[in-house]
């Protein structure tokens, strides 16, 4: 049954701006409902990518659950939805069906359940050959909602990072992809810039036991997206500077380099296939200062769907000589952006301990631990501990500690970008 | 136009109501009616396109709403000027006059700046109250009769308008529009004022001291009736803070009214706060006036520009009425 979205934008800004300010900054809150299910409009495909490199097979349990995790998945396809299991060893090989996609219905399912339980560790792993693989089979199905799920458990060893670079542009805004990293010999920046780029989640599957529940949980999202296609719009005003485009929630994920430029005033970026659900944007433009008592719109920001605006958010600038409108802090903004400065330090802390810089590692880390406390990033905190042991927050005074686990390490790092929603302001 | 005794349509000038035959003796004629009105244009700033959602789709620049300088006058002795003052983005003051010789009436809401599209509020209050005044029957009789019943008109204008107020508000929106309330009847030498927040209604006699009709419902007022002297009370940085004002989210609006008899000629004024601000009390704001030329709109421009001279901090609106007694 087809049903007709609705979209709303929300904008939190403190529109007030003191004589000579330039910068104005917004959060703004989109969210859609009554979306429907996946393929309601030109069809939708699944693709699911199991890494079968020999690794897979030491220990054997993962392999296991890598076939118990792609039959949860496959359970989940909706009946006309177009699917392939991709069996990635050096090169892709196709697992089910032998070319192209096949259209699920009970006897298709069975017989790629069938399928992936056979699946054998061998060979190396080629990230790039995967999904170049995923592309032509997506291409032999006419179906533009197209998503993949790719399961990994190595670094991309197979080909070079130029290979892999190459291939990632050229399936980029192809289909999106979902990556899942297994145990602790994966590369947590090489994955995150995999599915960045394809408008995709990263995360860690430590256990192997909870891959099923992971893949099928993928898979119910990906069927309960009813929107296959929507893009973000900003416009802003002739002599404007964009300085930046940033989701915010449920993850961070800076825009601001993938604009396409619509007209000199409007830029635009992908944002992929929506369920019901809510993102936040902030969005930062650079405006020529007016004089006190001047007003002026300094963005409209918009969800387009088929060509078509479906909602839109006005950020505002009104210069003031009134310091108690000016002085204020909107809360949206400042928690979101402690929330990104809080990524980007777990990631840069991270990285220098792991060059083992530890007077780098412990500043970055204690600049977390406080970021982390001071936005209500309750799960931040929970992984940041079992890295450092954090003697004050308020100061981000920490040590590291000894002995850390790689999987705790790789906990934090892929979920760095997951923010936490700023708190209901009385 | 209505009988006011069974509400069935009847036509100027009829003497008894074709339906309930009340004498219609005391029925007006139609008054003639003026009003800030907000007609539709394209960017005044660069030429641009105006969007759909009232801002400039090239320079950002928000649409004029029509009402940067507005003059209304009903008749050569009422006039009203609403202008947008030096420092604010657009003008959010609204006034509606009406007038029919021997009746007026002047109607003044300022749109509260911190809330959205409180110009269309404001707007929409002022046309309310002053069509729902000028309609009303005009029953004659003893003073104490005329006041009270101009009283009870007041406040039935003032609920009028706030219920015209929130049906300007956008669904869901966290920031309702919301705006003061000042109206004034003269009905012969019957004054009456009407009020909910801070915009004023004064009367100024040639002869003799000048009257403020209304008391602000603002912090300020509040804070000098517990006491502290009106200069300290003026100068805090809560001065302004409104304490009743017309909106979905107003906790009561209900208006409060006062009378007075004009005994010698002079003028009736009620304006917004982007005039009394610079001349705050009754005296003062009475020499203000008396140094403007006597011609009612120039006397009206004039307050407005020296308004404008003391800095236009604020949107300013004037509304004027010369009121000459029968004697």
């Amino acid at each position: 049954m087809s049903t007709t979205p609705t979209w709303t934008a929300e904008v939190f800004q403190n529109e007030y701006l003191p004589d000579g300010a330039t910068d104005v900054h917004a959060i703004v809150t989109v969210s859609s409902a009554g979306t429907g299910q996946a393929g309601e409009s030109g069809g939708a495909a699944e693709a699911i990518i199991i890494d079968c490199s020999g690794s897979m097979g030491a220990p054997l349990a993962k392999i296991i659950a890598a076939r118990k995790a792609a039959a949860a998945a496959i359970e989940e396809i909706a009946d006309g939805t177009w699917f392939a299991v991709i069996a990635g060893v050096g090169l892709a090989e196709p697992v089910y069906p032998r070319t192209g996609m096949v259209q699920a219905d009970q006897g298709t399912r069975a017989a790629a359940a069938e399928a992936v339980s056979r699946l054998t560790p061998q060979g190396g792993t080629a990230i790039g050959q995967w999904l170049v693989a995923a592309h032509e089979a997506f291409d032999r199905a006419p179906a533009t909602q197209r998503h993949a799920i790719l399961l990994t458990d190595g670094k991309n060893e197979g080909e070079t990072a130029q290979q892999l670079a190459a291939a990632v542009q050229a399936v980029t805004g192809e289909f999106q992809c979902d990556c899942r990293g297994v145990g602790a010999d994966w590369d947590v920046g090489e994955l995150r810039g995999i599915a960045t780029a394809l408008l995709g989640s990263v995360d860690l599957i430590a256990d192997p036991a909870d891959m099923a529940a992971d893949f099928l949980a993928m898979m119910q999202t990906a069927m309960g997206r009813g929107v296959a296609d929507a893009k973000l719009r900003v416009w802003a005003p002739q002599g404007a500077e964009l300085l930046f485009v940033r989701q915010v929630a449920p993850t961070i994920d800076d825009l601001t380099d993938r604009r396409v430029n619509v007209t000199p005033l409007i830029t635009e970026y992908p944002t992929g296939a929506w369920g019901d659900e809510s993102r936040d944007y902030h969005v930062a433009v650079r405006v020529a200062a007016k004089p006190v008592g001047s007003e002026q719109l300094a963005a409209r920001v918009q969800i387009e769907v088929g060509g078509e605006v479906v909602t839109q958010g006005l950020v505002k600038a009104l210069w003031s000589d009134d310091s108690a409108l000016t002085a204020r802090i909107s809360p949206a903004v400042a928690h979101y952006t402690g929330q990104a400065e809080l990524a980007q330090v777990i990631q840069e802390g991270l990285a220098a301990k792991a060059d083992g810089d530890i007077d780098t590692a412990t500043f970055k880390l204690g600049r977390a631990a406080k970021l982390a406390a001071e936005t209500g990033n309750e799960e931040a905190t929970r992984r940041l501990e079992k890295i450092v042991d954090i003697e004050d927050a308020d100061t981000g005074t920490v040590r590291l500690k000894r002995d850390v686990s790689k999987l705790d390490e790789m906990a934090l790092d892929t979920s760095s970008t997951k923010t936490t929603r700023v708190r209901p302001s009385s | 136009m209505t009988c006011p005794q069974c509400g069935e349509p009847i036509a100027a000038g009829d003497a008894f109501c074709e339906n309930c035959g009340a004498a219609l003796a005391a029925t007006p004629s139609e008054p003639v009616t003026s009003s800030t009105e907000t007609p539709a244009r394209s960017c005044t700033a660069c030429g641009g396109e105006v969007g759909e959602d009232g801002w400039c789709t090239v320079c950002g620049a928000r649409a004029s709403n029509g009402r940067e300088h507005v003059v209304e006058q009903p008749s050569p002795t009422v006039v009203g000027v609403s202008d947008k003052g030096l420092l604010h983005a657009r003008n959010e003051d609204a006034c509606a006059l009406a007038s029919d010789g021997t009746w007026t009436a002047l109607v003044v809401c300022d749109g509260v700046t911190t809330s959205t599209d409180s110009d269309t509020a404001s707007l929409a209050a002022a046309h309310t109250a002053r069509d729902l005044l000028a309609a009303a029957p005009r029953p004659g009789g003893a003073t104490a009769a005329r006041q009270a019943h101009w009283a009870k008109q007041l406040k039935a204008a003032a609920s009028a308008a706030d219920i015209a107020v929130e049906a300007t508000a956008s669904a869901g929106a966290d920031n309702p529009p919301s705006c003061t309330f000042v109206a004034a009847v003269a009905d012969g030498a019957v004054i009456v004022a009407g009020w909910v927040g801070d915009s004023r209604a004064y009367w100024l006699p040639d002869k003799g001291p000048a009257e403020q009709l209304s008391v602000d419902n603002s912090w300020a007022t509040e804070q000098i009736a517990s006491g502290i002297p009106r200069e300290s009370a003026e100068a805090d940085s809560r001065a302004h803070a409104i304490t009743k004002w017309l909106g979905a989210d107003s906790p009561d609006v209900d208006a409060s009214t006062s009378t007075t008899t004009a005994t010698t000629p002079g003028w009736l004024l009620v304006c917004s706060d982007g005039l009394w601000n610079y001349c705050s009390t009754a005296d003062e704001l009475h020499k203000v006036v008396a140094a403007q030329p006597s011609e009612p709109l120039s006397r009206a421009e004039g307050l407005v520009q020296w308004a404008n001279e003391q800095g236009g901090h604020d949107n300013i609106t004037v509304t004027l009425a010369r009121i000459a007694p029968e004697e």
